[in-house]
């Protein structure tokens, strides 16, 4: 066991003795498996609270720690114990935070058990507001829930899906067979993280863009490498080409939006940025939406990018029959 | 005697007291110190500094009677005592499958769930699925919010003055909403933008209006100055439900899907080049229908770049 200091004992001893007060009788084992601690570790804490109590610490005047003979554990004389120290406010932040972007996850019970201790627990710490509305609100992504169950079970299950994706950067659909290794929310979407069939490789595909899915019941042949929990959604390599642009103030939410490598502020609030680009049909895009506010500086190691624009500019005219 | 003794006789003692108790009172009464003289306030000065990392109240007072005024402690029982949530025991396990499923970066710890009564069952945990972003103002801000104190802090370049109302998480960041005081209105500040500290300074003197929709949750084309106008947007079949979500909560979906199997979406625009710069975004797979002024801003829009090549 590492060692551990007098302070993250006494964290410990603040919040073990007032439950062991109020729930006389447990055994040691259980004690100690609820607050995930070895037997000798409480025996330890509660050896050292067996002497603590109150001046002139006369036997009257000390805690006293009862073990009976079938190793069940009751505390008496402790009232300045009886109860456990407050949340401090980051404790409170991160449990509420927690169980808030927990239930806002399609499949989570809207009124069940967790609904229920967010409701006493806000109450608790005074985080309802005068209309009883909570004053903290967090949601991971909107997601559509037979996705995010399916992929569930198959991570579980270790058995593949087959999903039709549609690659954003790429504008195309596809449908892929993939294995999915992990599900996770990341910076408001959601994402799956897994080896794809088609590309032989690791990928990671974004929730709100698989247009349809299907488990199978294959065993997964692909398992997660030794990164396989590396979660990083964007993974530009050195030789990939690169663009800079000058954007307009009004569009300076690219620099926000968008993985940047650098970006330069002008002092009349124009933006100066270069972006690696992975995919052209996603640069072409980009320069759609910005039109006259975007100035391409330098896109030498692309082809000719106002072609590709023009091209995407026509393919998107001829829909309106143009 | 283990400073573990010592730190809980400490905290025992100064829960006890009702007046406020000088350090030598404390030396003669506690246990396990060591003689008056500076080995007794070295340790004194680090039992105090680790009960206040731990949260622990520790109040410091005049000791009454005193001539001169002498420095006395006692901890606040108000302040201590954790008030009982009654949470049974299943809802005590979704807090702990929740805490693991979901961390806010360096504010997780087992602490809190200690203090809430443990474990029943091991509980197989979910893999973790979602780390939220910490920022330094973030605690201070939630600190703020739950005991309704008005906050200062620089924002744009600007002092600003808010009566603090909620923390939303949305789209992977923090904002916090509330009366900007210099703007006399309700305002929605991202965390990540903020300059510096926050600084809390006097009670809030506003509370919350109802509102019908948070700032954080309207999209781009909702926050338009020009008047409201309703926009149809086709959308190719095998983009139907990205396109769906995407358009949030104030479209309205056409009750059949067209007989080429793409779906109509009717969404209220203020601001046009938002509305315009989103449709983009899928190309040729989607269209916007009606009415013809957005149609044809569209089309000149594109006609601009065939010719610019």
């Amino acid at each position: 066991m590492s060692r551990i200091t007098a302070p993250d004992r006494l964290r410990r001893v603040l919040a073990i003795v007032p439950w062991i007060v109020a729930n006389p009788g447990h055994s040691v084992v259980d004690v100690a498996a609820r607050f995930g601690l070895t037997e000798k570790a409480l025996l330890d804490d509660l050896a050292v609270v067996y002497m603590v109590g109150l001046p002139p610490y006369s036997p009257d005047a000390l805690v006293e720690v009862v073990i009976d003979e079938d190793g069940c554990v009751s505390i008496d004389l402790a009232e300045f114990f009886s109860r456990p120290l407050k949340l401090t406010p980051g404790q409170g932040l991160a449990l509420l935070a927690a169980s808030d972007a927990f239930l806002s996850v399609p499949g989570v019970e809207e009124d069940g058990s967790l609904a229920r201790a967010l409701t006493k627990l806000g109450a608790t710490l005074g985080v309802v507001n005068s209309e009883n509305r909570s004053t903290l609100d967090v949601q991971l992504g909107d997601v559509e829930e037979r996705v995010l169950v399916v992929l569930k079970e198959a991570t579980a299950d270790c058995t593949d899906v087959v999903l039709d994706y549609y690659s954003f950067g790429r504008d195309s659909m596809s449908t892929r067979r993939v294995s999915p290794w992990r599900v996770f929310s990341d910076s408001g979407a959601w994402y799956v993280h897994g080896w794809c069939n088609k590309a032989q490789g690791e990928r990671v595909f974004r929730l709100d863009r698989i247009a349809s899915i299907e488990p199978t019941s294959d065993r997964s042949e692909h398992q997660p490498s030794d990164e396989g929990t590396s979660t990083s959604i964007f993974h530009p390599r050195p030789d990939d080409p690169r663009i800079r642009l000058r954007l307009s103030s009004s569009v300076a939410w690219v620099v926000e939006a968008y993985p940047c490598e650098t970006v330069e502020h002008l002092e009349n609030g124009d933006v100066e940025v270069s972006m690696v680009i992975t995919a052209e049909a996603w640069l072409f895009r980009l320069l759609l939406r910005l039109g006259p506010d975007c100035e391409i500086l330098d896109a030498s190691s692309l082809g000719d990018v106002s072609t590709g624009v023009a091209a995407a500019a026509s393919k998107i005219l001829d829909r309106y029959s143009v | 005697m283990s400073k573990l003794e010592r730190l809980l006789n400490l905290t025992a003692v100064l829960l006890d007291t009702a007046r406020p108790l000088s350090a030598e009172q404390i030396r003669a009464k506690v246990h396990g110190y060591p003689p008056a003289g500076s080995a007794f306030h070295r340790a004194f000065e680090r039992d105090k500094d680790d009960l206040r990392v731990l949260g622990i109240p520790l109040l410091v007072e005049r000791v009454p009677a005193t001539d001169p005024p002498q420095d006395g402690y006692r901890i606040n029982a108000d302040e201590y005592y954790l008030p009982d949530p009654a949470l049974e025991p299943d809802e005590l396990a979704s807090l702990h499958l929740a805490s693991i499923a979901v961390r806010v970066d360096g504010l997780a710890d087992e602490e809190a769930l200690w203090k809430l009564g443990g474990q029943d069952d091991v509980v197989n945990g979910e893999p973790l699925v979602a780390s939220l972003p910490s920022n330094p103002i973030l605690v201070p801000i939630f600190q703020a919010i739950t005991n309704k104190r008005q906050l200062s802090f620089v924002y744009g370049d600007q002092k600003r003055q808010v009566d603090p109302w909620r923390l939303d998480f949305r789209r992977g960041r923090w904002y916090l909403s509330g009366f900007d005081h210099s703007r006399q209105a309700e305002r929605s500040f991202r965390l990540d933008r903020v300059d510096g500290d926050v600084e809390m300074t006097g009670s809030v003197e506003n509370e919350p209006t109802p509102s019908p929709g948070k700032a954080s949750d309207r999209k781009g084309w909702e926050l338009g100055e020009s008047e409201t106008i309703d926009v149809q947007l086709r959308v190719d079949k095998d983009l139907v439900e990205t396109v769906s979500h995407q358009l949030g909560e104030n479209k309205q979906r056409s009750e059949q899907p067209n007989p080429d199997g793409s779906v109509t979406f009717t969404v209220p625009v203020s601001n046009r080049e938002a509305f315009r710069s989103f449709a983009l975004g899928f190309l040729e797979h989607v269209e916007v229908v009606e009415p013809p002024e957005m149609r044809n801003d569209m089309i000149d829009w594109l006609t601009r770049f065939k010719e610019n090549k």
